[in-house]
Parts: structure tokens; sequence; C-alpha cells
């Protein structure tokens, strides 16, 4: 889905309340998101940055420390060292995913016996941490939360690092879909729970699919999780508005998604199997970021260089150079291959990198939304400046292509 | 819980019947399982690698270009197959097995209102997916010898991972008695048992996968009956320059910018690559060391490659790599 608007990334900043970077883990989602904050800030935007699992020197660069499940305000000296207008601000939070399930049933529970009763339930102990893209929902709220918060402009999300990245958009889904079933309405209903035999009432099909369950799982078990659902039903209402809330929000106009995607072929072709999954669900996807691609030192196409060995004559040269500078005695000959043969080596990681972000590259301009390659640098992205140097890369004026 | 450091490391990958391959996204686990294949392939085992999750991608690098295995599972090359364990299947075979009543299993497989429940509910996939391994472990072919000596399991990325391998002791806590509990049973002996089983991390020499695995290793011996002998760490980059000469980068710095190097890139771009290169290899050094001594384990260190992993020429490569074992000088070196 293209959206004119979306070709320029820095608009993003400017006209979205919700940015959320997804792609698969290890792609540098985290401080992709921390770059967007920053120049969010410096283009007056007060923003909040919601990251799963922040690098620790990032946030120590960012002067905020270990972060808690509370937004915490990027120093204002650090600010304005970065050039962020007085108007601008950044604050860090930290996303609990364990946490953040239980705040639900707390929330949402009609009182605190049903909290408790639920909490407390070794059924619900035992699943909240496993129901598939719970975690990842509950993070969805808080984001949700965090946009309607008045002292923030653009919130900025990372997804949890998983292959499930795409969970939390279906998890609300696949929860309500359980609640409406007939089976849980069964399963609800105080005759089950008064005993095994209650079912004897019910209709025949859905009777025999829970007698064949009883038979593989054992009853205790379909016991544990209809007082789990009983207890669960008292909230569920609360619980639905909200999931349909948190999902008109995620897929809203004011809302868009950035895909990250890293250089190596692996990383490029699980992309391009996201860009479709991402459509299938209606997800304003703005463009697709390329992080970390290495790039030929000036910034243009790698130049041909001979294998070591191959052209005596430029080795010849090379180790002339070298000799003269470092006198005798200097391994000048060997040192010129080993600088060939590196050079040669860093050629084909560029190229290499290249030809793995084509096929991703076609399939996002075909659609009319932005590509943005960011080289990788040299060390971790762990202080401000190397934070800077990507923001300008991927919001800069230049198309992020090259920076002087 | 856990064995000492190193304590089972005398256990050679290859001998194992289980190896349970996790990491974080993006950290090359899947190369690292094909490689395992194809290295124990060519040391005469009958080697299973079982694909969990969504897509499957193993069949794609052992045998680029071919269909996807699926459930039903397929031998890519010459003593390799491949599968993707899809829950919903093993769970029509699972039931098919208890009430050996195929019109009963179908009731409850087509039955919309059961599909929804199993949408929604928790933990059986991954408490069928770890049966299926465990019917897989046990078959035996023709020959009465085992049908696969060797199952490299593809597991979801690391937090899911742990939560996959703790289902069925949840499971065995959670229910009281019944066929589940039983079979929930045998699996929690099969992943425990410390000759049989390991669990092999992959991770990167980069500052937040060096954390998580740390973390993962940490939690997998405080939570996880599970053996864990090593730690690969994928993609490192060489020292671009040999020894005596590691700062070259600098000294091609220095040189006149002027130089006149025909058919080369200047003096500066041949700075700049050596100095890109060695400045990861140094990042990487040092995460590598950081994954041994947080870990207190041996280190299988396997190397970038700057093609990426794309088939069988690049497998053949991790894979001789996977397996030379990891040598006491780097574990000893490791703890120091």
């Amino acid at each position: 889905m293209s959206d004119a608007r979306a070709a320029d990334p820095a608009a993003l900043l400017s006209e979205r309340h919700v940015l959320v970077c997804v792609g698969s883990g290890g792609v540098g989602k985290t401080t992709l998101a921390a770059a967007a904050g920053l120049e969010a800030a410096r283009r007056g935007r007060r923003a909040l940055v919601l990251t799963i699992d922040p690098a620790r020197r990032l946030a120590d660069a960012l002067g905020v420390g270990a972060l808690g499940g509370d937004p915490k305000p990027i120093p204002r000296a650090l600010l304005d060292a970065l050039g962020v207008p007085p108007e601008g601000a950044l604050s860090a939070m930290m996303l609990d995913m364990k946490r953040s399930f239980d705040e639900l049933v707390a929330r949402f529970a009609e009182s605190p016996e049903v909290r408790d009763r639920i909490l407390q339930n070794r059924i619900y102990q035992h699943v909240s941490d496993a129901l598939a893209g719970s975690a990842e929902y509950s993070a969805m709220e808080k984001v949700h939360e965090m946009a309607g918060h008045p002292e923030f402009d653009l919130v900025v999300v990372d997804t949890p690092p998983s292959q499930h990245a795409l969970d939390f958009l279906e998890a609300p889904q696949r929860l309500l879909e359980f609640l409406d079933s007939r089976i849980v309405q069964l399963l609800l209903h105080p005759a089950f729970a008064a005993g095994r035999f209650g079912f004897r009432l019910f209709q025949r099909s859905a009777q025999r699919v829970l007698q064949i369950v009883e038979r593989v799982s054992g009853v205790s078990f379909l016991e544990d999780i209809s007082e789990f659902l009983l207890a669960f039903e008292g909230m569920s209402e609360g619980f639905r508005e909200r999931a349909h809330a948190v999902r008109a929000r995620l897929l809203g106009p004011e809302t868009a998604f950035l895909l990250v995607a890293g250089p190596a072929v692996e990383s490029t072709e699980h992309a391009r199997l996201m860009l479709g999954r991402l459509e299938t669900f209606g997800v304003p996807l703005a463009g697709v970021v390329v992080n970390r691609a290495r790039e030929w030192p000036d910034g243009s196409a790698p130049e041909r260089v001979p294998l070591p060995g191959q052209d005596a004559e430029a080795e010849h040269a090379l180790a002339d150079a070298l000799a003269a500078q470092e006198g005798a005695g200097f391994p000048a000959r060997e040192a010129a291959r080993a600088a060939i043969a590196t050079a040669n080596l860093y050629a084909a990681m560029v190229r290499a990198d290249e030809a793995a972000g084509e096929p991703l590259r076609e399939a996002v301009e075909a659609r009319g939304m932005f590509w943005r390659r960011v080289p990788e640098q040299a060390g971790d992205v762990h202080d401000l400046e190397a934070l800077d140097r990507l923001a300008s890369r991927l919001f800069g004026a230049n198309g992020g292509s090259r920076t002087p | 819980m856990a064995d000492p450091a190193g304590a089972s490391s005398t256990i050679p990958l290859l001998d194992r019947r289980l190896v349970i391959v996790t990491g974080k996204g993006g950290t090359g686990k899947t190369s690292v399982a094909a490689a395992l294949a194809l290295a124990g392939a060519r040391a005469g085992r009958r080697v299973l690698v079982a694909e969990v999750g969504r897509d499957e991608h193993a069949s794609r690098l052992l045998a680029p270009g071919s269909a996807p295995a699926g459930y039903e599972g397929r031998l890519v090359r010459p003593g390799v197959t491949v599968m993707r364990i899809e829950p919903f299947d093993a769970l029509g075979e699972y039931l098919g097995l208890q009430l050996k009543l195929r019109a009963a299993v179908d009731l409850v497989l087509r039955n919309k209102a059961f599909r929804q429940l199993l949408e929604a509910a928790p933990g059986w996939r991954e408490l069928i997916t770890l049966g299926k391994v465990w019917h897989l472990e046990q078959m035996q072919g023709s020959d009465g010898r085992p049908r696969f000596d060797l199952i490299v399991i593809d597991a979801p990325a690391t937090g899911h991972g742990l939560t996959f391998l703790d289902v069925p002791r949840v499971v065995v806590s959670a229910v009281q008695s019944g066929p589940l509990r039983r079979n929930a049973q045998l699996v929690e002996a099969m992943i425990g048992d410390r000759e049989r089983t390991v669990l092999l991390p992959v991770a990167l020499a980069e500052e937040l996968p060096a954390r998580e695995t740390i973390e993962l290793v940490a939690r997998v011996r405080r939570d996880v009956g599970i053996g864990i002998d090593r730690v690969v760490v994928n993609a490192l980059v060489d020292a671009p320059f040999p020894a005596g000469l590691e700062d070259l980068d600098r000294r091609l710095a220095r040189l006149p910018a002027g130089t006149k190097l025909p058919g080369l890139p200047s003096v500066r771009t041949l700075a700049a690559c050596g100095a890109h290169l060695r400045s990861r290899h140094e990042l990487n050094a040092h995460h590598r060391d950081e994954i041994a001594r947080g870990t207190g384990l041996p280190i299988v260190p396997l190397p970038y490659l700057a093609t990426g992993v794309r088939g069988p020429e690049q497998l053949e490569r991790l894979g001789a790599a996977l397996v030379s074992e990891p040598s006491a000088q780097a574990a000893h070196g490791a703890v120091a």
C-alpha cells in the first residue's frame, strides 16, 4: 500500500503520531528507533522512544542509564548539544514484556477478587508467558496508551526481536475469536465448571469433541481451563473494546511502519516475505531500511581491485610507497599484498550486500515506498555522534544515499 | 542443576541424538543447523533437520531451488532429510495414534470451534512439536537402527526457544494425570538427557547478541533441564592483516594522498577498507571473549562469509568448522 505522503521518511517524523519499526531480530531496530526519536526531537517534536531491549551503552550515552516502565527524559544539556530546539524533547522508556499481561488483567478485572483468581490460576500462570503474541500485544497496548499521552507528539517503537514479529497484530484478533468461540461458551457455562458430567446437556458434536479432548488430555486440565475462562469472562468486554482501539490505532492514518532488514541475503529475503505479510494485514508500511549495509569508502560503486599477485605492477607501486615511508626492514612487499587482499575482500562484501538488497529494493520501489540503505558503522553504535550520523543518513534530504 | 562448564563437552556434536539449535534472530541459526546436518551426513550419519516455525529455510539452503519439504519431509541430499513440524499436522497424527479411530480425529480437527480454541490456546504447539521429535527419535529403520542418527532442530529465536523447551515441564506440573502428562514426561526425559540431547546456542560477536547469549545460557542453567556445552559464535570477521602488520591501515593512511597506484584504488580507499575490517575484527574479538567469559563455555568460531550463506558450498565450510571440536586451549583462554 503506497502512500504519497510516505515517500519522504522525514515527513513521517512530523506528520505521524506512531512510528513502528518492524523486522527480524538483530537488524538494529532499537538503534534506528533511537535515531528516529532524536531526529524528530530535532524537528521540534516531543518524541518518546519505546524500546524492548536497549543497548546498555546507548542508554548510557543518552544519559538515561537503566530504563524503567516510565518515560525518562533525555537531559536538556545533551539535547542542546545535539541541536534539539527548545520545543523539541526526547524521552525513552522500556517495555517490560513480562509484566504487562498481568497489568492488563489487573486493569480489566471487575474486582480485586477476580483479578487474584486469574493471577493465581494455575493455567494462567503457565500460559500468560506462552500465549502466542500476548506479550507482543501487551506491548502494543502500551504504545496505544503512550500515543494518547498529552506529553508526546510522536511515539517510536521497536517491536520484539522474534520471528513472530507479527504476532502482536494477530494476537488481539485471535484472542477475541477465541473468547467468542462456541467451545469457550461451552467451557464458560457454569454447568461445565460444576462437573464433567454437566456437558451432557450440550450439543452432541461439541460434547463429543470435548470428550475426545478429555480422553487425550486428562480432565483436571480441562477443569482448570474452564475455571480460568470463567474468571476471564468478566473482563472480556473491556478487553475487547481495548483490542479494537489498539488495532485501529496501529492500522490507522496516524501510524507508519518502517520495515528494517539486515544487509545479508538471508535477511533481505526474509524482509521480502514480511513485506507481503504486512500488506495482507493492511499495515501502513511507509518504507524499508536496509541497515548496516557495507559501502565503498568514497560512497561510489566499489572499484575493481585485483587479486593479490594478479597485478605485479600495482603491487610494486604500493610496496615502493610503503618502503619509502616505513624505511628499511619493513616488509613492504608483504604489506602491499595484504592491503590489496583486504581491499579486494571488502569490495566483495560491498558487492554482496548490494546484490542481496536488489530484489527487495525492486519490490519496495514497485510499491511506491521509500528505500534507504544505512551504512554499517565501524563499531557498535553507542555514542551520540554515531546516532547522529545514522539519523542523517536515514532522514537526510539527500535521500540517505551519500553524505559528504 | 546444570553441569559445570564443559563437563559434558567430551561428546562430539555428531554423536548426539538431538541437537537443538537456538539463538537470536539474524544470528544464522538455520545456516548452522543446515551446516551441522551436512557435516553429519559427511560423517555417515542419517540426519534429520526439523524446522519449527512458519517458514522453511533449511531445504532452500541445502538444496537451492527445491520445493519446501513440508510435514512429510524429504531427503534433500544424501543422508539429509528436512521437514517442517507443523503443529496441526502433528496433532492429527498424535490423535490418530491415541484414538485409533480416523473418523474421531477428523471430527476433532474439522470442528471449527475446536480449531478456534487451538488457534488461541497456548502451549500445545510446543508440546506437540516436541512430542513429534520424540516420536522421530524413537523411530527405527528396517535394519533395526534408529531411523535418524542425528536430529537437528532449528528452534525458534531465543526467547521463544526457551518457552518452547519449558512447556513439557510446565505440563507435567500443571496436569495431574492422564495421557497428556505421560507424554510430557517422555518429552521432558528426552530433553533432559545429558547424553542424548544438547542445546546449541548461536551468537553473533556484537554487543546485544553477546549479552543475550550470556543471559540465555544463565537462564538455561537456572530454569531449563537441558545440557549445553559450547556456544557457536558466527560470522567472525578475520583480522585483515597478518601478524606484525596489524595496524597496516594506519600506515596506509599516512601515505601521501597523491601516491600514484596504477590499477589500484587510492591509498585513502585502501586504508579505509583496512580500517573498517580491522575495527569489525576487533569488535568481534572483544565480544567473542565476552561471551566466553560470561558463559564459561568453549566457543566454536565460524567465519564471516562475504558471499552470504546461499547454498551447500558455504554450508560445507561452516559445517567443517562446526564439527572441529572446540580446543581445550580456547576453553582455557576463555575463562582465564
